[in-house]
């Protein structure tokens, strides 16, 4: 055996010949991308907006007979009237505050469930997995729309836009639940949680400081999601009349502009504005929640 | 000085219960590095758990008990039961693969301080962790990454430094350079010796490159199908080994310009499940006779401090072999 055997060199401690770190990030992060701000600018016009502006409006805009009905665009009417005598434009600043308020409302609730739903049944596992998977499977598989629909035709006229949240949160939380259900399956089996175990971690304290900073960036793309399903969900009741329609929604909107023809008697703002309005505020959701993703990725070293 | 008395660790499964170490008997003294090698399933990774005392479901301590040779706080003499209480501060654990081992979304610095209890002075323990990343070896800044801006060897730095930022008396070594290449491995391992060196404490090191023991380690235990077959100093063991699978184990290292073609040793370990008797090795052992595949042989110190478990460690017809 001629190897040179390997001894100690006490003056320095091994020899650090790596590349210095080439390249570190500013701690300020980095830079928030293209998709994110863009989100993030029409989000925030359309929540300031639809906030800030109800406090300068005349009239409850969900009142009838307000104005004269059908009055063209002018300056005190900037969308018009609608064929019920109220002023587009109001209603509809009501309408996108309630819906957003709607959409973030039943996302903190399903985020909430699905979070501890899904991480408590991939940490602990056993019976209590498969009874949780169970529920979650079952809802899963119920097809959502004809539910909805049976259940709108139920709770139709005595109905509360509170109502509707609760039925939109108790379908909406179970695939999330699902997704993070796997993230924890497999997050329980990483090196790196081992070692914070091994390092003392109690089991809360690894899912506070080493699951939760993982999962929560999935957390606020599912939160923004479901903003959206749960605006979505409640404007497709809406347009087929199993909303509360006397509150302005995005649908409910276009609802009433269905059922008296705007379409035909050529109120084409009334219907327009609405949908508009719609498409651009899922841009605004979309785009922050796949631009935040992006962000996320890039901090994790994968893109 | 760690005891490990008539050590059994099984793993249940649905097969029923299989014995991945089996009766490891061994003492071994404060301050100095100690190898263990053996082939894949052959037990090192078990007996490591048993060691830091990472015993739950399916894995379960038979019988036997390791004791740590210090106390607790409470002064109650720490053992396989309550080491848990001491991880990381008395004893701690350099991960196989740097790799995963670290948050990949949290900077390295808040990783570190997370080891840390609430009670101490922030700012003050992080001057400290980062002059102890320099002394390491490392940039201060790299505390400041995220673990995927450094280099495989300088996580491996960062885990080393985590592991022995609080001079435990223990350190366990999985493989720990495994997947570095030769050079980062070789300041890896002189890192490792350093730290021994300076802090006086006892380094486990699990590794199945028979070079690594060769240059590291002061002693040396090496395994087959469960069981202890060799302990002694590695000098010794490299010289002038007792066990026949040993032999061979040392054999089959290459060395340069000599380019005849190694030969591995013949045949596989036993499966754990069959029922096993007499020598474990016997099958696949040249110098196996009936009493071998009968009777068990005992672990049994042939020379002083020198360990063997084989019925002809001794004989000539085993010492005529070296070569």
């Amino acid at each position: 055996m001629k190897i040179m055997k390997l001894r100690p060199q006490m003056s320095g401690t091994g020899t650090p010949e790596e590349a210095p770190v080439a390249k570190r990030v500013k701690s300020k992060g980095s830079p928030l991308n293209f998709r994110l701000k863009l989100g993030i600018v029409i989000l925030a016009i359309f929540v300031l907006g639809s906030f800030i502006l109800p406090f300068f409006c005349p009239k409850d805009p969900a009142e009838q007979a307000s104005y004269l009905k059908n009055l063209p665009v002018t300056d005190k009417h900037w969308l018009g009237t609608n064929s019920l005598g109220q002023d587009t434009f109001w209603f509809l600043v009501f309408a996108i505050r309630n819906s957003l308020q709607l959409g973030i409302l039943v996302a903190l609730f399903v985020t909430v469930i699905q979070t501890l739903l899904g991480l408590s049944a991939g940490f602990i596992g056993g019976w209590y997995e498969r009874i949780v998977m169970v529920i979650i499977d079952s809802f899963i598989t119920i097809p959502l729309l004809p539910i909805l629909i049976i259940l709108g035709a139920l709770v139709r006229g005595n109905t509360t836009f509170l109502t509707v949240g609760a039925i939109i949160v108790v379908f909406g939380w179970a695939w999330g639940a699902r997704t993070i259900r796997s993230m924890a399956l497999s997050l329980r089996e990483r090196e790196f949680v081992n070692m914070a175990r091994f390092s003392g971690a109690s089991t809360f304290d690894v899912l506070l400081r080493e699951i939760f900073p993982y999962v929560s960036s999935y957390m606020v793309v599912g939160f923004i999601n479901t903003i959206l399903f749960a605006i979505n969900t409640e404007a497709t009741l809406a347009v087929i009349g199993l909303s509360k329609v006397e509150t302005p929604t995005l649908g409910s909107i276009i609802f009433w502009a269905l059922n008296y023809n705007a379409l035909f008697t050529g109120q084409l703002l009334w219907l327009i504005a609405p949908i508009v309005s719609s498409v651009l505020l899922f841009l605004g959701l979309f785009l922050a929640s796949t631009g935040f993703n992006e962000r996320f990725a890039t901090r994790r070293g994968v893109a | 000085m760690i005891r490990l008395n008539n050590v059994v660790a099984s793993y249940k499964t649905e097969r029923g219960v299989v014995n991945a170490v089996d009766g490891v008997s061994l003492e071994i003294p404060d301050g100095c590095i100690v190898g263990i090698a053996g082939e894949s399933g052959c037990g090192k990774s078990t007996l490591m758990k048993v060691i830091y005392g990472d015993i739950g479901f399916p894995l379960a301590l038979a019988s036997g008990s390791v004791d740590y040779g210090f106390s607790d706080d409470s002064g109650k003499p720490v053992t396989s039961r309550n080491i848990q209480k001491e991880w990381f501060k008395r004893i701690s654990y350099v991960p196989q693969s740097s790799m995963s081992s670290l948050n990949p979304v949290i900077r390295i610095r808040k990783q570190f301080l997370d080891f840390q209890d609430q009670t101490g002075n922030k700012a003050q323990i992080l001057e400290q962790v980062k002059s102890y990343v320099k002394k390491l070896g490392l940039p201060e800044e790299s505390i400041d990454s995220y673990p995927h801006q450094l280099s495989g060897g300088m996580r491996q730095r960062i885990m080393i430094a985590m592991a022995t930022f609080f001079q435990p008396e223990i350190i366990l070594a999985d493989e720990p350079t495994t997947a570095l290449d030769v050079v980062v491995q070789k300041s890896i391992l002189l890192l490792l010796m350093d730290l021994q060196e300076q802090m006086g404490n006892t380094i486990i090191l699990v590794s199945h490159d028979m070079g690594v023991h060769y240059q590291v380690t002061d002693k040396m235990l090496i395994m087959y199908a469960a069981k202890a077959v060799e302990y002694g100093d590695s000098e010794e063991i490299f010289q002038r080994p007792l066990h026949p699978y040993t032999r061979l184990l040392i054999n089959s290292l290459p060395t340069i310009g000599d380019d005849r073609a190694r030969e591995g040793i013949p045949g596989r370990p036993p499966s754990l499940w069959n029922k096993l008797q007499g020598c474990r090795f016997a099958d696949r052992c040249p110098l196996a006779t009936d009493r071998c595949r009968n009777e068990e042989p005992e672990f049994v110190e042939y020379r002083p401090g020198h360990f063997a478990a084989c019925h002809y460690a001794d004989s000539e017809a085993n010492l005529s072999e070296v070569s």
